[in-house]
Formats: structure tokens, sequence, C-alpha cells
């Protein structure tokens, strides 16, 4: 896990004191974490990207709101995950994207045809397992399996009750239970 | 507690977020019910194989691109991308306001009978340049003063609002005669290159004072005056360097603004239409002439004999003259029913290569003609 609670305090301080180092070592710090709940709620490495680097760009901007309550972490989630069910939840993006085709495609690193041939069939069905979750289910187990976000950070982040968040988290798994039913041994 | 029930409870239990009593008892369900147990197990194995996923990172550039992103950008580049970006979606839609507009304002220029006759107006400078230089240098004084500098940067519209009393005014041409020399003097004693700048702002129109509305052939006479610039340099004598400059600066923000000024030609129109309510137009760029040519000759002097005295002949009357480094350059406003005549006689006298000629001619056509050889 890159970036420790200490070290992000003192970021913080630094962003707060327009230390011109400081954005750059935040963006270091957590690009492929925002990247990562980018790419797998929207599919796409384009749409990730740009996205990703709205997070950050709002970040650069509004440093001054943060009040540190929560991690820096925390808020980088809340932020790139809002943005993600927005832009999922946005007219543009429904007509953007051709049916499921678009979420099933698979949220990985590779992209070429060829590298997804070449991608473990397990791999395959568990990003498209992880695709075909609803976007609310989806974002709870990105968060909490794949992000390793506890239960209250998911809660704070998604502005959810702990008691949502356990029922979605739940219910996320069953569905993927179902769908990698033949990986299980 | 249920098979049910306990099952609802396996993802808690696998994270630990289970409270003691919760715990308790799913565990003593667990231990009597082998079916959830395999049940736990699969779960288990479900999130362990979620949770193995490959992780993911982020492109190679992405910290720079993000860094880039975030740079302050200057205010005009600002500007430039909300108006333009994203190219496919605001460029068409541009593209297309732009062409709606334009054909907008052609309807309305079609269908407004007088606003075609505004922009139609005629000369009276070949006329009131062939009167007798009769009038009082008082009265010549004011004339000077104020169209000098109206005709270094054309005063088109003052020029066509006489142009268009062509009979009724007849005896006011002489009155304008010694004005009109007065023209061709002032292209010759160009003032200092301040004054004018000064002059032209003086002149710059108000709110309140009417613009001369800009046509479509207006618009190709000026582009006709700028490749003119580029050839003759006797025109750009006619401008001080820093008129010059504005008028380029002008010329670009015209561009730019290209949807607006066009909105604006029907107003600017409507108002030219109102004579009481205003002064005579303020000045706007040089009126470029309506023909203009070059004559290849073997004596200069006698071409321009042989000129004048068809000048003469036809009716017609020279207004300016610019002598260049290249040869003298003569504007001759010519009725339009002779204009054909003229065409004829110039190619007697060398070899006559006209420009393009307007697809309708005015009453009185001004003809530049430079004399070469």
């Amino acid at each position: 896990m890159e970036g420790r609670t200490g070290d992000d305090a003192s970021l913080v301080d630094r962003l707060r004191r327009g230390d011109p180092r400081a954005f750059e070592d935040l963006v270091i710090a957590y690009q492929h974490r925002v990247f990562g709940v980018a790419l797998r709620m929207l599919g796409n490495r384009a749409e990730a990207e740009e996205l990703a680097q709205e997070v950050f760009l709002r970040v650069h901007r509004a440093i001054g709101e943060f009040r540190g309550e929560a991690k820096l972490s925390t808020w980088l989630y809340a932020i790139a995950s809002r943005l993600c069910l927005n832009r999922l939840a946005s007219g543009e993006w429904r007509m953007a994207r051709h049916g499921d085709q678009a979420l099933t495609r698979l949220a990985s690193r590779e992209s070429s045809p060829v590298e997804e041939v070449e991608r473990s069939e397990l791999e395959t069905a568990l990003h498209r397992a992880i695709a075909e979750l609803g976007e609310e289910r989806r974002i709870v187990v990105v968060l909490r399996d794949l992000e390793g976000l506890s239960y209250e950070e998911i809660a704070t982040a998604l502005e959810l009750e702990l008691g949502t968040v356990r029922s979605r988290l739940h219910r996320a798994r069953m569905d993927l239970r179902e769908k990698l039913e033949r990986f299980l041994p | 507690m249920t098979c049910h029930d306990a099952r609802e409870q396996f993802s808690a239990m696998i994270d630990d977020a289970l409270d003691a009593a919760e715990r308790a008892e799913l565990d003593s369900h667990l231990a009597t019910c082998a079916e959830c147990r395999r049940e736990l197990q699969r779960f288990r194995d479900t999130v362990a194989l979620v949770r193995a996923a490959a992780p993911v990172r982020a492109p190679a550039s992405f910290v720079d691109r993000v860094l880039e992103a975030a740079r302050p950008v200057p205010w005009p580049q600002r500007l430039l991308r909300g108006l333009f970006l994203p190219w496919p979606v605001k460029l068409p839609m541009e593209a297309a306001a732009v062409v709606l507009v334009a054909v907008g304002v052609a309807l309305v220029y079609r269908g407004s009978p007088e606003l075609q006759q505004s922009a139609r107006q005629e000369p009276a400078a070949p006329v009131v340049t062939q009167a007798p230089s009769v009038a009082p240098p008082e009265a010549q004084a004011p004339a000077r003063e104020n169209d000098a500098p109206r005709i270094l940067y054309g005063a088109r519209g003052e020029e066509k609002k006489a142009r268009e009393q062509d009979t009724p005014r007849e005896a006011e041409k002489a009155k304008a005669a010694p004005r009109a020399q007065e023209r061709v003097e002032g292209f010759v004693k160009t003032p200092e290159p301040g004054a004018l700048v000064d002059k032209k702002r003086a002149e710059a129109p108000t709110p309140s004072a009417p613009q001369r509305a800009p046509t479509a052939r207006d618009a190709d006479l000026q582009k006709g005056t700028e490749s003119q610039d580029r050839q003759a340099p006797v025109v750009g004598k006619l401008e001080a360097p820093a008129s010059r400059a504005e008028r380029q600066r002008a010329a670009k923000d015209d561009v730019r603004s290209g949807a607006t000024q066009q909105t604006e030609l029907r107003a600017d129109s409507l108002k030219a239409q109102r004579p009481a309510s205003a002064p005579p137009s303020a000045t706007s760029a040089f009126v470029p002439p309506d023909v203009s040519g070059q004559l290849a000759v073997s004596d200069r002097e006698l071409a321009l004999r042989s000129l004048a005295e068809l000048v003469a002949r036809l009716g017609a009357a020279q207004t300016r003259r610019f002598d260049t480094s290249d040869g003298p350059i003569i504007e001759i406003a010519v009725p339009r029913e002779v204009y054909a005549e003229l065409n004829r006689g110039l190619a007697q006298l060398g070899r006559w290569q006209p420009g393009k000629e307007p697809s309708t001619l005015p009453a009185t056509v001004r003809v530049v003609v430079r004399i070469t050889g």
C-alpha cells in the first residue's frame, strides 16, 4: 500500500502551503489506486484515465476544503467513486456504451486483443463478473476487495450507512459466487 | 437460525464485521449444518479469488499528464478551449451557427430593397473633380480638414451618399469640386502618422453615430484592397504605419468575430438609412475601386495625355493621381454607360489588362489605371 497516514498528513500540509512538489507526490502516491477504481468501474482505459485525471485536478483545486476528518485516501476514493457513479449515471455515458458490451469488456491493465486472448480464462471471467455487477454493488466490491477499504471508510466515501455497505457487499459477493462457480475448487 | 439467515451473515463474517452475539449464533448454526459450512467455504473462495485479481496500474505518462493539466492556463487559452473544445462537438455547431446567421442576413438583405439601395449609393466624386475651382478658400478649408483623413481611411459611406444624389444635386457638385480636389491633394500630402491616427480616433464612430453597413461587395472590394496593398506601394503610402497596423488588427478582429459582425450588419444598415438621426458616416477602411488594371505603354507621357483626352471625351473624370516609382496611377470615375468605351480606349493606348469586374457596375464606375512601361 503506497502512502501511509503519517505521510498523508505531511502531504496535506504541504499541499495546503502550496508546495509545488506536493501535488506531484500526491499523484505519484495515489495514481494507481485512483486509476484502478476508475478502470474497474468504467471498463475503458481512456475513460478511466480521463476520470482519474479529473479526480486529481479536483483535489488540486479543493485541497483547502479538505478538513482532515477522514484519511486523505478516503477523500480521494470518495471523489473518484462519486465521479464514476455520476459518469455511469449520465445519459451521455449510457448512450456511448454499446449495451453491456463496454462494461463486460475487461477492466484490466491489458487492452490489446492479443493480450486479451492470452490472459487467463479465470482472470477474464473474474473481470467480467465484476463488470457485470450493478454499479452500486460494484463500487462496494471494488473498494472493499480490490482496494482494501474498511466498511467504515467505504461508508464515509460513499456517504452510506454501515448496514447498507454490508448488505450491498454481501449481495455483490453472492452474485460473484454464482458467476465464478466453475472456478471454485 | 435458518440456513438462509446464516448465509446472509457470511460476508460480514469473512470481514470480521459481526458482533459477538451474531458470531456466536452463526457459529452454532455452522456447527450443526454441513451444507452451510460448504457454502461458507465456497463463499470464502470466491472472495479470495476476487482479492487475488491482478492489480491495475496507471499508464506510464499519467503523472506528467495530470501535472500538465493542473498547470494554470492563460485566460485567452481558457477562453479558446471553452469556445471550441471539444472540437467534434463545438466546431460543427459553430459552423452551423455561422451558416445560419449568414443565410439569415442574406435573406433579410434580399428581402429589403431599401437595404440594397442604401448599399448601392453612387459616387459623386467623378463629376466634382471636373468642376472649376471656384469656391472661395474659406469654403475649402473645413472641407480639407475633414476630408483628408477620410480619404486616407476611406470615407466610403460619405462618398456613397454623395453619389446617390446624381441629378438633384447637380447644383451642389460645383461646391463639392474643390473638396474633391483637396482629396487628391490629401493623398499626396500625407499628414504625419500621429496626426492621422488621432484624426481617425477622433472620427471613430460613437454608439450613437451609425456606421455604413458592410456588404458582400464591400468584402470583395476589401480583399481587392488588400491585394493592392501588396501590389501597389502607393496604396501603402496612403496610410501611416500605425494606422495600417491598427487596420490589420481590426481585420483580424473582424475575422474572429465574423458571426457577430454579420449580426450587426443589418442593424448598421438600418441605421444608415436614417440620415436625420445622426451625422454623416464616420471613416472606415480605404475604399477600393470598382475595377483596377494595368496599362503597359511605350511612352508614359503620351499615354497620360491620351488618357486625359479619352477621359474628357467620355465625360468621365480623373479623380486621383499618384506618382510612384513604378509609374503613375490614375483613378477615373466613369459613367457606367461609357465604361465599355473607356475600356476600348485604354486598349488602344497600350496593353490594357483590367482586373476582375464586379457583377453589377455602379452608375459611376471607379477605375484605377496603373500606367507602366
